[in-house]
């Protein structure tokens, strides 16, 4: 699936068009005019995109430390091929909206958005499978 | 019933819509309000209109589809008008503005850049570049993977090695990509991806620009850069990316 089917021919080798990626293009961007409104997407410029995080925490240093414990430095960086896996999950980190029912709906259903181009993503990088859910069950593990 | 606006573009476009659909379920067919030699590209706006997947692709289909034949300010997803006159009114009202933007962004569209790191690649970079975090790695490796303590010093380092070697990396993308793009544009911060930058390029230049990014790619194989374009010149629909920043968010206040 591609946003821009007639014209996304230039994009070359891991470029892909998913909507995942001009999301916040399309939702932050473009044009505001002060005449018109909005539709409910109160929270939505607030929304970060917890993909591929490295915060200063100590769940990140123990799975950074492991990741070298088991990097062979002998062998070559390997490329996995096509897109980048996409982990993660939308957060939402804020809430200034007056009604905040229509806030939190509003960001699910971004989220959902946000998941079903995640899963189109995922699709093509079943080649390198690493969930969310492996990587907090190993760091379980390792605190045990 | 209320007007939902996709773009602006001239009334001189050379493929105003005319079998096109837009948001909705069923999708309701796009019209064109003109005025002053401007067109504002709308449909009604369906009821209860939130970003869904659907609605979301569909805005963003109309733009590309008007946008392919020439220039097309894009609205931000999901802008209502009370009514047509409104739209109209708008247009007629700055018209000058909107005619200014059009002649400039003519024959330009937008590339986004997004790169991130391969993990195990930029571990690599970062283990033979730093000693220290490779004799950490090791003595942690001979006793066993380390204490707790152990672990969460050679995490502390190695971390900050890859957030040093991000911001190095995000700045490479800007200088290997700028000199090939009219404008710049530095999206929001997000910690998703170490580079999220927008160019706007001439389209009968874009060969040029990607083969720039192909440059990238091959220059620093431990990056994964994302192309997304041409796309409609979202980030540059006003003049200077600063000043857009900064009006999107009074804009976003008052409402």
């Amino acid at each position: 699936m591609t946003v821009v089917p007639a014209q996304n021919t230039g994009g070359g080798g891991g470029g892909s068009s998913g909507l995942y990626d001009v999301l916040e293009l399309i939702l932050d961007r473009g044009l505001v005019i002060d005449a018109f409104i909005r539709v409910s997407l109160v929270g939505i410029e607030i929304l970060k995109i917890d993909v591929r995080v490295v915060v200063a925490s100590v769940d990140t240093y123990l799975r950074f430390a492991e990741a070298c414990n088991r990097l062979d430095l002998e062998a070559g960086p390997r490329k996995p091929p096509g897109l980048t896996e996409v982990v993660g999950e939308i957060t939402e980190s804020g809430a200034r909206g007056k009604s905040k029912g229509a806030l939190s709906g509003a960001a699910e259903t971004v989220s959902d958005a946000f998941r079903q181009a995640r899963d189109e993503g995922k699709e093509k990088s079943e080649s390198r499978p690493r969930t969310r859910k492996a990587t907090s069950a190993r760091r379980k593990e390792e605190q045990e | 019933m209320s007007t939902y606006v996709y773009g602006i573009t001239t009334s001189s476009h050379p493929a105003l819509p005319k079998d096109i659909s837009g948001v909705g379920d069923p999708p309701l067919p796009v019209r064109v309000l003109t005025t002053d030699g401007l067109a504002a590209l709308v449909s009604d706006a369906p009821e209860n209109l939130r970003p869904k997947r659907r609605d979301l692709l569909a805005h963003q289909s109309v733009l590309a589809e008007v946008g392919s034949d020439g220039c097309v300010l894009p609205m931000r997803f999901g802008s209502l008008a009370p009514d047509d006159e409104t739209v109209t009114s708008v247009l007629a009202e700055r018209a000058e503005h909107y005619q200014e933007r059009l002649r400039t962004l003519d024959g330009k569209v937008e590339y986004n850049i997004k790169a991130t790191h391969d993990e195990e690649a930029v571990l690599h970079r970062v283990m033979s570049q730093n000693a220290d975090i490779r004799a950490m790695t090791e003595a942690n490796r001979q006793a066993g993977g380390g204490s707790y303590e152990q672990k969460l010093r050679l995490g502390e380092m190695v971390v900050a090695a890859v957030k040093a070697q991000e911001a190095e990396d995000a700045d490479a993308v800007l200088s290997a990509l700028e000199g090939e793009a009219e404008a710049v544009s530095t999206g929001p911060e997000s910690s998703g991806w170490l580079a999220n930058v927008s160019f706007l390029v001439p389209r009968d230049a874009a060969g040029t620009f990607l083969s720039a990014v192909e440059e990238l790619r091959e220059s620093l194989p431990h990056l994964q850069v994302r192309v997304n374009g041409p796309l409609p010149p979202y980030s540059f629909v006003e003049p200077g990316p600063d000043r857009h920043t900064g009006e999107a968010r009074a804009d976003f206040a008052q409402e």
